[in-house]
């Protein structure tokens, strides 16, 4: 794949999550259409998924999150600090580990 | 960036069109803003009324996009013909 195509990829992904965010309250069916739409990009041209996106995206139904619709974000102390989110669509958690302010490890 | 040379290859959705020029006649003068594509076909929402959906198809229509940076590029639709991703890498353009 050439660098040209790649940065042509990169563009376009980052364009229709945009929309996809800002779209989501008045249309949420086209939301998720953008957002597989992107994916599919991601796969074609070999290049990986942003990270600021990919957190935003249910591990287990592939659907792209929004806080308060169809998401809950909780942080939870047990085991190790960590948030979590909830997928309201199909009832799946995520946890994410972060690190406690002045924690030494 | 969207440029004149390279939306064959980039991101419809979301810009400013107008058709031009059309086998159905029905159609020539529209405008709209992007919503959707698939292989064939264009969705567009209509600049007088947001809420209503045009199915345009792509190869029976000339289009004028207006990009980002205010320009404005004439394409012939058939050479926008196929899959958003698969747009991507095939060349479009012979010189």
């Amino acid at each position: 794949m050439s660098l040209r195509t790649r940065k042509i990829a990169k563009e376009r992904i980052n364009i229709l999550m945009k929309l996809a965010e800002e779209i989501h309250k008045t249309k949420p069916h086209l939301a998720q259409k953008y957002y597989k739409a992107a994916w599919k990009i991601s796969l074609k041209a070999r290049v990986p998924f942003p990270k600021k996106w990919k957190k935003r995206i249910c591990k287990h139904c592939k659907k792209f999150l929004f806080l308060g619709f169809n998401a809950t974000v909780r942080l939870n102390q047990n085991r190790f600090p960590h948030v979590t989110i909830k997928c309201l669509e199909c009832g799946g958690y995520t946890r994410y580990p972060y690190k406690k302010k002045g924690s030494k490890k | 960036m969207i440029t004149q040379k390279n939306i064959y290859y980039h991101e419809l959705i979301g810009l400013e069109v107008e058709i031009t020029n059309s086998t159905n006649p029905s159609l020539i003068k529209r405008k709209g803003k992007v919503i959707f594509e698939t292989r064939n076909m264009l969705f567009i929402s209509d600049s007088a009324k947001p809420s209503k959906e045009i199915k345009i198809p792509k190869a029976i229509c000339c289009f004028r996009f207006k990009l980002p940076s205010e320009k404005e590029v004439e394409v012939k639709g058939d050479l926008l013909v196929g899959r958003p991703e698969k747009r991507l890498k095939c060349k479009r353009v012979r010189k």
